[in-house]
Order: structure tokens, then C-alpha cells, then sequence
């Protein structure tokens, strides 16, 4: 088996292949060191803060209104399959502490048209999560906007698509032209919205318990308990759990990768499990599943009218402000290393991850984040962005336990991963499993539009980069 | 040998100035060449975009330095964080004191600070290994509205005589500023003294500046106060115009000393355990 890529693509470029010897600061290649500085609060703030802007803020609406309460099932069904996948991930990423995360690990496992991809649907992918939270902040802002005395009326759907269009163009500038360092706000951010979070669901589940009272509006809609429907609700919101693959597209800038890569991954999966069910079980305690529907994305601002007044419903709706958009902020800063690791490997052009001089940022990437999301965002079609972005992610997730799989079968002599997956096979095999498993309980329509996506990246892996070769490379 | 990190922002334009070069001429330099880069931005891909205009950069700056007198090498480093970058590097290359570079021409008198809890015991030697046998002149100060524990120039004086006393710091500032001249008059040196009695420690220090090309001061533990108005030895540079060389305190360290000593000769080499 070969140690190093070889090939070359359309353009004459061959992958970048040199030795490097990582160590827990820094990655030392022949000619200059990369410091390492992203500890394990920062992997945390990054995984939490990508999924909590969803699934908090934007799905207990639809889902509960869906399902009731058993939609506190799918998430918890959601959250099993995203451990399955995040313990895989986080054997693999100790091994391979590299920028690009998923592509990196597939193409090295499985080789390079799954490699080309997964590389370009975990790009688009996160193009389309992006859109998403960009989608539901417009929902937000309108609310704001509500909140102040500004009501809309009809039309709204369209300002939601303005705000989130308007939205998506101010991101990728910032992050064009912003060199300030934004990880220790986003800390901060995360760390409000988990007290917030807390103090939230602590009075919540006091109310469910009857320990106080609050006023519930009468509904007659039952709950949905069945396997089918929480199922295919678990594959809608399956959007709110692609935080973790994001860590992983930064692991090379982790530091002390063995131990804080799989805390930060299947840790922020943990938290953010608990804090989707009980959501979930507060806002479908206190309003039933009609109530629910009609209140939409932004139905857990009215969770907290009732059961905090207006203050309540004030703060939901700057928390879901600033969830979406650490959501958005999150996501573009990994789309970028996505980018860097395809075109590094010369499955991309070199000047696809090219860096600006003025800046210092790599704007080509960037806008290759930014300018499709903002056209998907101008849509505002939450669920089938949503499901797309899940349909991709998932496409990955079940090939990265493949790529486990393989990858221990084959041993390359440099897999030395610092965490192991107990159980041998079992674990990624389930993960693959239910990750395939769960896309045939989406909508069709988001299938054919994920299918497109994979055909054409496909296609371009046979146009541009069928001659290079990844599989088994370090 | 002492060896003292030159850090430089090499693709910003950053340079080292003529006197600091040949100030720096009896000692060792590591250069650490940094690039501090957005978090938006992969530091590999830097590397790959800016690594050779970098390297070819920082191999100019170490041949100034070696054609200077002391043996010179260099490392590059691409970072989200600066500081992090300089203190793990100081840490690996085992350096003595790091500078932060300032301008200046032809060093005729160092400014050399005593003042707070600082290691003076290193500041001391590494100022001896600094000045050599040239001809630099010293001007060694204390502020005596440092609040300082004073055991640290006590300590240096007192090493001389094999019972340090604990408790003859009252004796005043004068007495241990005397003590401290004294050790470095015995390696040859041409020594003053200067106090400052009242005032901020860091106003006082900046008043004594004219007259000097260069200041040495010691790494102070961060506080509430550096947190706020960025480090101490950052402002100095900044007020001063000058470069500062800052000692590191490593009295936390001195019992473990050798063994530290062994491993930061392994990790010089950029070639680690795996």
C-alpha cells in the first residue's frame, strides 16, 4: 500500500505530500511549525455552538408539532446515532489529527472518488446547514422585529428570505475582512446560552412536575407515539447533531488532539442530547402538537411567554438570535478547512483555498461558502435545507465507519490512533447502519436533490481528478 | 550558553534592528519567525502560500545575527496565537530571556530593572553573559514603590555570602541596589545605579529610559493589570521605543532543573516522539 498520494489532476497539480510529526502544540512540518491553539473549550464551543442554534431554537416547533411529545424520541433517537458515528469519528481524528475531518479520513480509508465526495457534498453540506441556520435567524429577527412593535403581516416569508440573504452576505464579508480573533466571543456566546438553556429548562421541568403553574392554552391534539413517524422526525432534526464533524474539520488545530478531540466530539454530542430532550418534553408539556404548528420555527419563544412572560419570550429570542448565527459563524470557519483539505489534495484547484494578502483570509473559500448559501437562503425552505444538509452529512457519516472499518483491516503502518473504539466492529457497523438507515425516512424530494448533489461531485471526481490517487496516505 | 528568542512578524515586515543585533552578538538567538493569521484561515494553508517567502526571510535575519558574533538558528511558526507561540517556543529552545524588538542604533547603556518580584538573580547573570567583555555600561534600577518582596536581590546579593537572611530587607533598596552592582563590578562591568522613590514602578522606569539604548527587565506572573493593559514588557517597549529584553523566571522550575535541562535539548530538534 502506498504511503504517499500520488496522481495528478486536470490541471497538472499533485497532491501536497510531506512528512510531519505532530506533537500536542504544534504540528512540525520540514520548514515552519503550525501551532496548535484551539483547547478543549474551544472543541466544545465549536461542536455546541454549531448545533444547538438548530435544534433548539428552530425544531422544537416543527417536530413537536409533528409528533408532540414523542418528538423528545427522535431526538433521543437522533442523539444515539450521532454517539454511533461520533465515537468512530473520534478514533479516526486521533489518528489523523488533520484539517478537513471527514474527507480526510474517507479519502485515506476508502480512497478518492469516495474521498472527492464526501469532500464535496461535507463543502455543500455545510452550505446547505448553513442556509439553514441563516433561515431560521431570519425567523428570529422577524420575531425581534414583532417584539418591538413592528408586526408583519403577510409577506413575511419573504422578509424571512431577505434577513437571511441579507444575513449570509454580511457573514462571508466579516469573515473576508474580519481578523479578529471571533473564537473567544463564540466561547462566551455558547456559555450564555447554555445558563440560559439551563435556567430555562430548570423552571420548565418544575412546571411539568407541578411544582409551579403556569397557564397551558387548551389543545386537543394528541402525541404520535409510533415508529414511522419518530423515525422520520429523527431525520429532519438530525440536522441539529452535525456539530461534532465540524470539530473534526479543525482537528488540526486541536491542541493535545488525543485526549481533547474525542472529549470535545462526543461530549458536546452528550450535552446537547440532554438539552434537545428536555426542551422537547418542556415545550410539548405545555403546549400540544396544534399549538405548536402554528407557532413554527419560532415556537419556543412562545414556550417562553408561557412560561415566563414577556421577559421569557424577550430572551428566547435574543438566545435564538445568537444561537443561529454562532450556528452560521461556526459552520463558514469549518467550510474553509473543508475547502483547504480538497484542494490540498489536488481534487479541487490549488486556488480554491488561495489566501488573500490584504486580509490574510482565504476568500475564494470563503465565497465558495458564501455565495451559495446565500442563494439557497434566499429560498426559505427550512426542511428541505435541513434535510438536504442531513442527507449529506449522513452520506459521510456512514462512510466514515466504513472508513474505521477499513482502515483498521488494513493497518497502514502510521495508524496509531491515541482513542480506540471499544467493541470492535460493532460500533462503527451500527453507525454505518443507522446513518443509511435513517436517510430513507426523509422527504423524497430532499433525496433527489442529496442524490444530485452526490452525482455531480461524483461526476466532477471523473472530470477533473480520477488519476489521483489518496487511499492509505497519511 | 545563554540564548535569547527574537521574535519576529517576518511576513509583516517585521525586522530586527542594527543595535539590537549587535547588542544581542555574545550570546545565542533562536529568531522565531511568526505569522499570526485569522481563525478563519487554515495555518497549513498559510504555510503552503507564505512558507518559503517566510524561511527565505528569516534566513537573512539569522545570518545578521551569526555575522554579529553568536551562533544563530531560526524557527518558523503559523499561529492563531501569539503569544502562545512565544512561550511555547521559549520554552522548547530553552532560551533565557526573549526580546521584544524595538529600535535602536549603536547600544552604549543598558537600562536593567529590578524592580517587583522578578528573578533578579537570573536577570543579573543573563545581564553579565549579555554584556560580555564590551564595552556597555549598566544602569541597574529599583523603584522602591514596587512594593516588592525583596527577597529576590537579597537573595542574589546574599549568594555571594552563604547565609542569605530572610529578614534584612529593611535595610532599604539602596543597600541591596549596591549588592547587585557589586556582583556585576566583579565580572568587569561598568555599573550604575539609579532609584526612584515614589510614583508608579512603571512610570518611574520609563523616566529613567533617556540615556539608554536598551531595557532588561524580568517575566512578571500575569495579573489583573497586564490583563488590562496588555504586558508589562509590551508597554515598556512601546514607551521606551527601544527593545526590551524580558528574563524568564524560572525560580518556579529550579528544582527540577536538570531534568528539564535534558528534555529541552531533545525538543530543540524539531523532531519529537513520534
Amino acid at each position: 500500500m502506498p504511503d504517499e498520494p500520488s496522481g495528478r489532476n486536470l490541471d497538472g497539480d499533485a497532491p501536497v505530500a510531506e512528512s510531519v510529526v505532530e506533537t500536542e502544540s504544534a504540528t512540525i512540518t520540514d520548514d515552519a511549525e503550525l501551532e496548535r491553539t484551539i483547547g478543549l473549550t474551544g472543541g466544545l464551543a465549536i461542536g455546541i455552538g454549531t448545533m444547538i442554534g438548530a435544534g433548539i431554537f428552530v425544531f422544537p416547533g416543527l417536530a413537536g408539532g409533528a409528533i408532540g411529545t414523542a418528538a423528545a424520541a427522535s431526538f433521543a433517537v437522533g442523539g444515539v446515532i450521532a454517539l454511533l458515528v461520533a465515537l468512530p469519528t473520534s478514533e479516526l481524528a486521533t489518528a489523523m489529527p488533520r484539517s478537513g475531518g471527514g474527507y480526510y479520513f474517507i479519502s485515506r480509508g476508502l480512497g478518492t472518488l469516495a474521498g472527492t465526495v464526501i469532500g464535496l457534498s461535507l463543502w455543500l453540506g455545510l452550505v446547505f446547514a448553513t442556509a439553514f441556520y441563516l433561515v431560521g435567524l431570519g425567523y428570529y429577527a422577524l420575531d425581534a422585529l414583532a417584539q418591538v412593535g413592528l408586526a408583519v403581516g403577510a409577506g413575511s416569508d419573504a422578509i424571512v428570505s431577505v434577513i437571511a440573504v441579507l444575513a449570509g452576505g454580511a457573514f462571508t464579508v466579516l469573515n473576508v475582512t474580519g481578523t479578529e480573533n471571533a473564537a473567544k466571543l463564540q466561547n462566551g456566546i455558547v456559555a450564555l446560552l447554555l445558563s440560559m438553556l439551563v435556567a430555562f429548562l430548570g423552571f420548565g421541568l418544575l412546571e411539568a412536575f407541578g411544582v409551579v403553574a403556569v397557564d397551558t392554552p387548551p389543545g386537543q391534539a394528541a402525541n404520535v407515539w409510533g415508529a414511522g413517524p419518530v423515525l422520520s422526525v429523527a431525520a429532519l432534526v438530525f440536522t441539529s447533531y452535525l456539530g461534532f464533524a465540524q470539530v473534526a474539520t479543525v482537528a488540526g488545530e486541536m491542541k493535545d488532539p488525543g485526549r481533547n478531540l474525542p472529549l470535545a466530539m462526543v461530549g458536546s454530542v452528550v450535552i446537547v442530547t440532554v438539552l434537545y430532550v428536555l426542551t422537547i418534553f418542556v415545550a410539548t408539556n405545555i403546549f400540544t402538537r396544534d399549538a405548536l404548528l402554528a407557532a413554527g420555527e419560532t415556537a419556543i419563544v412562545e414556550v417562553g411567554r408561557a412560561l415566563l412572560g414577556p421577559a421569557g419570550a424577550l430572551v428566547i429570542i435574543v438566545g435564538g438570535l445568537l444561537a443561529t448565527m454562532s450556528s452560521a459563524n461556526a459552520s463558514i470557519l469549518s467550510t474553509s478547512r473543508a475547502i483547504y483539505g480538497v484542494s490540498k489534495d489536488a481534487l479541487l484547484p490549488r486556488w480554491a483555498s488561495r489566501i488573500n494578502l490584504r486580509y490574510g483570509t482565504p476568500h475564494v473559500a470563503l465565497g465558495m461558502a458564501g455565495g451559495p448559501v446565500v442563494v439557497l437562503a434566499a429560498t426559505g425552505q427550512v426542511q428541505l435545507l435541513a434535510e438536504v444538509a442531513s442527507f449529506l452529512h449522513l452520506i459521510m457519516y456512514g462512510l466514515m465507519c466504513v472508513a474505521l472499518v477499513a482502515i483498521r483491516r488494513d493497518r497502514p503502518a502510521w495508524y496509531d490512533p491515541d482513542f480506540v473504539v471499544p467493541g470492535g466492529p460493532v460500533i462503527p457497523v451500527l453507525g454505518a447502519l443507522a446513518s443509511f438507515g435513517l436517510i430513507a425516512f426523509m422527504n423524497r424530494l430532499s433525496i433527489l436533490v442529496g442524490i444530485a448533489v452526490i452525482a455531480a461531485t461524483a461526476g466532477w471526481y471523473f472530470y477533473y481528478a480520477r488519476d489521483v490517487s489518496l487511499k492509505g496516505a497519511l | 550558553m545563554t540564548r535569547v528568542l527574537v521574535p519576529v512578524a517576518v511576513l509583516e515586515g517585521g525586522s530586527v534592528s542594527p543595535g539590537l543585533i549587535s547588542l544581542l552578538g555574545a550570546v545565542d538567538v533562536t529568531v522565531l519567525g511568526y505569522h499570526v493569521l485569522p481563525e478563519q484561515t487554515p495555518p497549513d494553508q498559510a504555510r503552503l502560500q507564505f512558507g518559503e517567502r517566510a524561511t527565505s526571510a528569516l534566513e537573512d535575519i539569522s545570518q545578521e545575527f551569526a555575522a554579529a558574533g553568536g551562533a544563530a538558528d531560526h524557527r518558523l511558526v503559523f499561529t492563531h496565537d501569539r503569544e502562545q507561540t512565544i512561550e511555547r517556543v521559549t520554552d522548547e529552545v530553552d532560551a533565557d530571556a526573549f526580546a521584544v524588538p524595538g529600535t535602536t542604533g549603536d547600544v552604549e547603556r543598558v537600562l536593567v530593572s529590578l524592580s517587583g518580584d522578578v528573578d533578579a538573580d537570573r536577570i543579573l547573570s543573563f545581564v553579565g553573559a549579555l554584556v560580555g567583555d564590551r564595552d556597555i555600561g549598566v544602569t541597574l534600577f529599583l523603584a522602591a514603590g514596587a512594593g516588592m518582596p525583596g527577597d529576590g536581590v537579597a537573595d542574589a546579593a546574599a549568594s555571594e555570602s552563604p547565609a542569605p537572611a530572610g529578614g534584612d530587607a529593611g535595610d532599604g533598596t539602596d543597600a541591596r541596589l549596591a549588592a547587585a552592582a557589586d556582583r556585576l563590578r566583579e565580572r568587569g562591568l561598568d555599573v550604575d545605579t539609579a532609584t526612584a522613590a515614589e510614583g508608579s514602578p512603571f512610570d518611574a522606569l520609563i523616566d529613567a529610559v533617556p540615556g539608554h539604548d536598551a531595557v532588561v527587565m524580568g517575566e512578571r506572573a500575569p495579573s489583573f493589570r497586564s490583563f488590562v493593559f496588555g504586558e508589562e514588557s509590551e508597554r515598556v517597549a512601546a514607551a521606551s521605543v527601544g527593545p526590551v529584553l524580558v528574563v524568564r523566571d524560572r525560580r518556579a522550575d529550579d528544582e527540577s532543573d536538570e531534568d528539564a535541562a535534558a528534555s529541552a535539548a531533545d525538543d530543540t530538534a524539531p523532531a519529537a516522539d513520534e
